[in-house]
């Protein structure tokens, strides 16, 4: 059979227009200056943990080569003093940001995947195989995340995937549950019934129709999730579910409560980590709401 | 007495002059009727009247409702004027009410805002008062809006409007989107209570017919002007601007041999085609659809030929609209038949696929029918992607863009659905179709939702498309006049069955079932002074 001619021969003005909707979206987003800070902080703080090895020295966090004093408070050699192995709090607070966004990333990925998947096929099909997913997905709502990750990593031991899957897990039945709605939202416009009478199969229609349809807000709620993935990680390496080995925000945390800094008052242990997941938290925030204005055109006045 | 008096008035959004300098003036007891396309700005004209318009509006001119300026009263006087001076119609009935509220609460609303102290006895008095006025029974106050039909919501939108006793009812599109049987009694009960309670009664509609059925003055608004105004009956029988003269010839006479076969349009009248009807192509026999208890479709036979148009006629919920769905796959019958070029359509998915390459659907409205991220030439291309179709997209899109005539197919590529009018975003759903290779063509109102004077276009097209590619439509309307304008044939469908058939001239002219001569009484005569007997003998 020879090979039907490619059918996608002409993206010159589908692209063009989706490259100048990209542009007006710019535009939009930078007119909120709260989401461009937050996306400064953003781009700033991912250079930072992603250059951590060729800035600084990976020696310094390794315990046996400390070279600073017990809890030294902050001075001209540790700007930001050193924790009880002697090693430099600045220097931690640089290398955990690359666990502590690596964990807030995959795991938002892995809840709004499977939010996102169950979510259009619930929409989608119906039926009592989706009616089945979606009692499913209200178990899942219900279970309180914390003991479930304590258990996953009593299962499978503590490490950063046991921390990825416990937030993945654990996050995504209100992701399904949002994208559910848009998909019967977008399911019953007639649009849909005329791509069908077209010979549309389901593929075809949630490709070409729904899946655009819910992108946008699926999207936005990406954005909004990382924050709150990151606080959920150092909630959880703070229990001690993590990597022991591996830094991370949380893990300072809880490094610092053990080791006595608070007693000790070493402020300067504890409060570095703490207002960087805020500050990070914060600016994923910033960056989501101004995108939610950008694509859902009716929040924009108020 | 002048009641509304409108001197020099301009309304101005952003980047757009709404209305561009109307005088009008409404008496006591009169009705004036508005007609215009949309976008002529008469919904914005009414809207200033009780200064419901957006913030972003800007009003110039006066607006004198009862000798007073609307635009300078303060805000405690406009709350008293609104609903107790003028009141409001709104339309699309079916949103307009709260779903969560009885009927009987939402009609007391403007009771108790506008006299707080009246006494509850009172009120549910009142309202009775206002239901039977409506010709509901006073029972209904209990009722929830989702257990009434949409002319029942009408009529207590229109109650609601009565609730305070105005002087003025202005009326917005009070029928759209309802059927010929609803829409004559809806209107009835308008014209009664404007005649027996001395009410100024403004009336809005696109439709001329409906205009001249009930207003003694008509006014013809077309880009934020009136251009035209003078008795109703006057404007339509004898227009003097050239577009009263378009809108009044969009909507056929049942029974004129003039507009058989003839819908209006600005171009070329089209040919009859009727040599292009060759064998049986669609077949349906003793079809049978249930939704659940109810039976939609309940035993129809009917045929369509290769080349015929055949207009499927009968009020909402008579099961036509489930049978156009029946014949495109889209709904599995519960029993009987349906045949295509001899074949039972087919229940498999890859059989259904292919039979949806011959049948294709249009839709009402063309504005929700299209996806509004995608271009013309995706919209058009759909079908074809699916389908594998081989061959050149472009020239494929660009072929079947101009088969549906919009020229040139260039122009319209790469735009946006809501860059198009009404009438050219039906093109492209129908484009589209034209893209497959399509040899029956299930239109659903298919001008229902576009404007009047688009309508003779697109009606004009189905003929020629007939004509040229021997196209079989099978259109599903509420609309005699379509069939008058086009169908070869015409099934008048009632609850789920067919209870007559035959060609157009014989069951339109010549009806013997009852219902069919209902639905041809409630059909609005714009020359309502004039009687217009069929004039059969001329023949067609």
């Amino acid at each position: 059979m020879t090979a039907p001619e490619p059918v996608e021969r002409t993206p010159g003005p589908a692209w063009a227009r989706r490259r100048a909707a990209a542009r007006r979206a710019w535009g939009e987003f930078t007119r909120h200056r709260a989401g461009v800070l937050g996306l400064g902080v953003l781009v700033l703080v991912i250079a930072l943990a992603a250059l951590a090895p060729l800035i600084t020295d990976a020696d310094g966090v390794d315990v046996t080569r400390a070279t600073g004093g017990r809890l030294e408070p902050p001075g001209g050699r540790y700007w930001l003093g050193t924790d009880e192995s002697g090693r430099s709090v600045l220097l931690l607070v640089l290398w955990g940001a690359r666990i502590s966004l690596l964990v807030g990333l995959s795991a938002t990925l892995l809840s709004i995947a499977i939010g996102t998947v169950v979510g259009i096929l619930t929409g989608h099909f119906g039926g009592w195989g989706s009616a089945l997913l979606m009692r499913l997905t209200d178990f899942f709502l219900v279970l309180p995340s914390l003991v479930l990750a304590i258990a996953l990593s009593t299962v499978i031991g503590p490490g950063v995937g046991t921390i990825v899957l416990a937030i993945g897990v654990t996050s995504w039945p209100s992701a399904a549950r949002l994208v559910r709605a848009q998909t019967l939202g977008v399911e019953a416009r007639p649009y849909i019934e005329r791509s069908r009478a077209l010979g549309g199969g389901h593929l075809h229609v949630i490709g070409k129709h729904v899946l655009p349809g819910v992108l946008p807000l699926v999207l936005v709620n990406t954005t909004l999730a990382v924050g709150t993935a990151i606080v959920a990680e150092s909630t959880l390496a703070f229990l001690g579910l993590g990597d022991p080995v591996a830094i991370s925000w949380g893990s300072m945390l809880r490094s610092a409560s053990n080791s006595g800094a608070v007693t000790a008052g070493a402020w300067w242990y504890l409060v570095p980590p703490g207002l960087a997941i805020a500050v990070v938290v914060l600016a994923f925030t910033l960056c989501g709401r101004a995108m939610e204005s950008v694509l859902n055109p009716r929040l924009r006045e108020r | 007495m002048t009641l509304l008096q409108l001197r020099d008035l301009h309304v101005r959004y952003p980047g757009e002059h709404a209305v561009a300098g109307v005088d009008l003036a409404l008496a006591a007891g009169e009705t004036l009727g508005l007609a215009g396309e949309s976008g002529c700005g008469k919904s914005t004209l009414a809207m200033s009247v009780l200064r419901l318009l957006p913030p972003t509006a800007e009003v110039d001119g006066e607006i004198l409702f009862d000798g007073e300026d609307v635009s300078t009263m303060s805000w405690g006087r406009l709350r008293a004027v609104r609903w107790a001076g003028a009141s409001v119609v709104f339309q699309g009935a079916m949103h307009a009410l709260n779903p969560v509220h009885r009927i009987g609460e939402q009609i007391a609303e403007p009771i108790r805002v506008h006299s707080p102290k009246t006494p509850p006895a009172r009120v549910r008095e009142r309202v009775a008062e206002l239901l039977a006025q409506v010709e509901l029974p006073a029972d209904r106050a209990g009722a929830y809006p989702h257990q009434l039909s949409g002319g029942q919501k009408q009529r207590v939108m229109i109650a609601m409007a009565l609730a305070c006793d105005p002087k003025l009812v202005i009326a917005d599109e009070p029928t759209t989107a309802l059927d010929v049987v609803v829409q004559a009694q809806v209107l009835d009960v308008l014209t009664r209570l404007v005649t027996d309670h001395g009410i100024g009664l403004l009336l809005i509609s696109h439709d001329l017919a409906v205009l001249g059925a009930t207003c003694g003055r008509l006014a013809v608004m077309r880009r934020g002007r009136v251009v035209e105004e003078g008795p109703a009956h006057r404007v339509i029988t004898a227009p003097t601007h050239p577009y009263t003269r378009t809108l009044a010839a969009a909507f056929p006479t049942i029974g004129d041999p003039a507009s058989r076969y003839n819908p209006a349009t600005a171009g070329e009248p089209p040919v009859a085609g009727t040599e292009a009807v060759g064998e049986e192509l669609l077949t349906i026999r003793d079809l049978r659809v249930t939704f659940g208890a109810t039976a939609a479709v309940a035993g129809v036979d009917l045929s369509v030929r290769a080349g015929e148009i055949v207009a499927l006629v009968g009020q909402s919920g008579s099961g036509k609209t489930t049978l156009a769905r029946t014949v495109l796959g889209l709904r599995k019958p519960d029993s009987g038949q349906v045949l295509f070029d001899g074949k039972p359509v087919p229940t498999s998915t890859k059989g259904l696929k292919a039979h949806r390459k011959q049948v294709q659907l249009v839709l009402q409205d063309p504005t929700s029918a299209l996806n509004p991220r995608h271009t013309v030439h995706e919209a058009v291309a759909e079908g074809l992607r699916i389908h594998g179709v081989r061959g050149d997209e472009a020239d494929l899109v660009r072929a079947a863009l101009t088969d549906a005539e919009l020229r040139p197919a260039e122009k319209y590529l790469g735009s946006l659905p809501h860059e198009l009018s009404g009438g050219q975003r039906q093109r492209v759903v129908i484009a589209g179709a034209l893209a497959l290779s399509l040899r029956l063509l299930v239109a659903d109102e298919p001008v229902a939702s576009l404007d009047a004077s688009v309508r003779g276009e697109v009606l004009a097209l189905l003929l020629r498309l007939r004509a040229r590619l021997g196209l079989a439509t099978l259109v599903i309307t509420h609309d005699l006049g379509l069939a008058w304008n086009i169908a070869d044939r015409v099934a008048v469908m009632h609850r789920g069955v067919i209870v007559e058939h035959g060609p157009v001239e014989d069951v339109l002219l010549r009806p013997h079932h009852d219902y069919t001569r209902s639905l041809l009484a409630a059909v609005p005569r714009p020359d309502a002074g004039r009687t217009a007997e069929p004039r059969a003998d001329q023949g067609v």
